[in-house]
């Protein structure tokens, strides 16, 4: 039983895909809350998509992966920032027509190349089949993100709070702005090889949606987002090699799971919470007269 | 931390214009000119250019031609000085957010810290004197939505406090406000004015800028007058200000009569009511501290008649 319970971790590849994954997951999960407070939930899953064309591009050109994606990422942002700009268009439909074009055009450059380009990787992720070099690409993003929000994170927060007092005080608001969305490109990429395109940007949202509804403090958000991605991310991997699942399919649904339960039982914002405060404030309205 | 800042800093809008990409020009020709210990009230309707006016001292938009000079130096230098500190309105917080009502103070301390934002001692000290100063320290560790209107507004004269911020611009400082928050907002401000801070409201509430706003800049699309109140406030540049944009009760013409000594009574709800006297005078609430004023008027009112 134990032994058997142990068996991942006689595999390399699985060992490989489980800190992988952890390392992915704690990085977003860290991103998460200041994605969701800056209410760019959206913008990382356009973003996630939008890396598709470089992906294949890269992997047709014999490039490192990330460089493709981080590429077409960046170009995404940009025509979602120049048609916004440009254009009365609602900045939702912006992103929608943004993302979808970008990719549609990744769907079509696999289609055209299936042969080089694996598909069912992009789109679903293959951590448990990750390349080395991949490997080193992952822990190198992930390593730039971390030292960056390790240094900068308290002046992301002003800009994610009140980006006018940040200007007040002569903080470069647009270097910060463009900051975070690098690092969003950034950790989207990373996350592409653990859960694959279409579900990145529940790597990017629920960890720190679900720490929003246990703290109302900043920094321990951030440290219970960081936890529950790295967490759910080396778990869903470890049961993905018991369930023979899909591995994104895995670490998705167990954050959902702790999402749900949060949402629940949290001692202040969740569900049966509010219910008892609420009672508790019509029973002290019953009593005074 | 009462200090007192001399020689005060003085304000000065040169030439304003302000076009938006759209072509819009919100603004133009806009001048004028503040020193520091005063409190002076940005007065105009909504699409007045008040709003761009106030955006364009804080270094939010950029003139597009024109500058604005804090104590001679563009904007830009004034704020990497911390010179600048703005009260935001109400509706402009995401009161959602995790901060405890200390993280939003220090956020005050921003522009004194190093590279990596660690408070030091002196931060933390100008944090809670500010707190202290405010009557918000014994709140310090709530989170910020869970404060009343008047809390929450006074949370953030605290960051410009912490900040020692010399030029202190407030927006719509007393909407969502009770009455008695208000008052204790106005005598902190006058206690601010008194160190030689320049203060500087914007609001659409006319009633309260005599009160407590020793000069006036009055916009519609540009300056059309600034100075101290009594002079700028008079029936005829609010008319201009304004336009049809106010609604009037002109006792004389209203059914109030039989002027024979009982008072007439004005009441509203939220905002405090402008009352011009008969010879256009502004006229104010109270009057003690008055008397001057009061002896003067009968003196005028002796020589007319």
């Amino acid at each position: 039983m134990f032994t058997s319970l142990l068996a991942p971790f006689h595999y390399d590849y699985m060992v490989t895909a489980l800190w992988t994954s952890a390392l992915i997951g704690g990085v977003c999960g860290l991103l998460s809350g200041f994605v969701t407070l800056k209410g760019w939930s959206l913008m990382g899953d356009a973003l996630s998509h939008a890396v598709v064309p470089g992906v294949a591009i890269a992997y047709l050109l014999g490039l490192p992966f990330a460089v493709g994606a981080f590429t077409s990422g960046l170009l995404a942002a940009g025509a979602m920032a120049f048609v916004k700009m440009k254009t009365p268009v609602r900045e939702d439909a912006v992103i929608g027509i943004v993302f979808t074009a970008f990719f549609a055009l990744g769907l079509l450059l696999i289609s055209l190349f299936p042969s080089r380009v694996d598909l069912k990787g992009i789109i679903f992720g293959n951590i448990l089949g990750i390349a080395t070099g991949d490997v080193v690409q992952v822990v190198i993003v992930s390593a730039v993100c971390l030292i960056v929000l390790a240094l900068k994170w308290r002046d992301l927060m002003l800009f994610c709070f009140d980006p006018n007092q940040a200007r007040a005080l002569g903080l470069r608001v647009g270097a910060l702005h463009v900051t975070l969305l690098l690092l969003l490109s950034a950790t989207a990429v990373a996350a592409l090889q653990a859960v694959g395109a279409m579900l990145v940007v529940a790597m990017l949202v629920t960890p720190g949606a679900t720490a929003y509804l246990l703290t109302d403090r900043f920094s321990v958000m951030l440290r219970i987002g960081a936890a529950l991605g790295a967490v759910t991310s080396f778990f869903g991997t470890y049961l993905s090699y018991f369930l023979d699942g899909a591995t994104g399919g895995c670490i998705v649904s167990l954050q959902t799971l702790i999402f749900v339960a949060a949402l629940l039982f949290a001692p202040k914002h969740g569900v049966f919470a509010s219910r008892r405060i609420l009672r508790r404030a019509r029973a002290q309205e019953a009593v005074v007269p | 931390m009462p200090t007192s800042f001399s020689p005060p800093l003085s304000l000065a809008a040169i030439d304003v214009a302000v076009t938006y990409p759209n072509g819009l020009t919100a603004l133009r020709d806009a001048s004028f000119r503040l020193a520091g210990g005063t409190i002076c009230a940005l007065v105009g309707v909504n699409g007045s250019g008040k709003s761009t006016l106030f955006k364009a001292l804080m270094g939010f938009v950029t003139p597009t031609t024109g500058r604005v000079e804090i104590d001679g130096r563009p904007v830009r230098e004034a704020q990497k000085r911390s010179w600048v500190a703005y009260v935001p309105q109400a509706e402009e917080v995401d009161w959602t957010f995790p901060v405890s009502v200390h993280d939003v103070v220090m956020m005050g301390r921003y522009g004194y810290m190093n590279f990596l934002r660690i408070a030091s001692a002196a931060d933390r000290s100008a944090v809670e004197t500010s707190l202290r100063r405010v009557g918000m320290w014994d709140y310090r560790d709530r989170q910020i939505g869970e404060l009343s209107g008047g809390q929450k507004k006074r949370v953030f004269v605290a960051r410009a406090l912490a900040q020692a911020g010399r030029v202190i611009l407030l927006d719509e400082p007393f909407t969502g406000v009770d009455v008695g928050t208000e008052e204790a907002i106005v005598s902190l401000l006058r206690e601010l004015r008194d160190e030689g801070r320049l203060i500087l409201v914007s609001t659409h509430n006319l009633g309260s800028v005599p009160e407590f706003c020793d000069q006036v800049v009055l916009i519609n699309r540009t300056v059309l007058a600034y100075g101290p109140t009594s002079e700028v406030f008079t029936a005829e540049n609010l008319t201009r200000a304004f336009g049809g944009a106010l609604r009037l009760f002109d006792l004389a013409q209203s059914t109030v009569n039989d002027h024979d000594g009982r008072s007439v009574t004005v009441l509203t709800d939220d905002e405090r009511p402008l009352v011009l006297g008969k010879r256009g005078h502004l006229e104010y609430l109270d009057r003690t501290g008055r008397e001057q004023l009061m002896s003067d008027r009968e003196e005028e009112q002796k020589g007319k008649s």
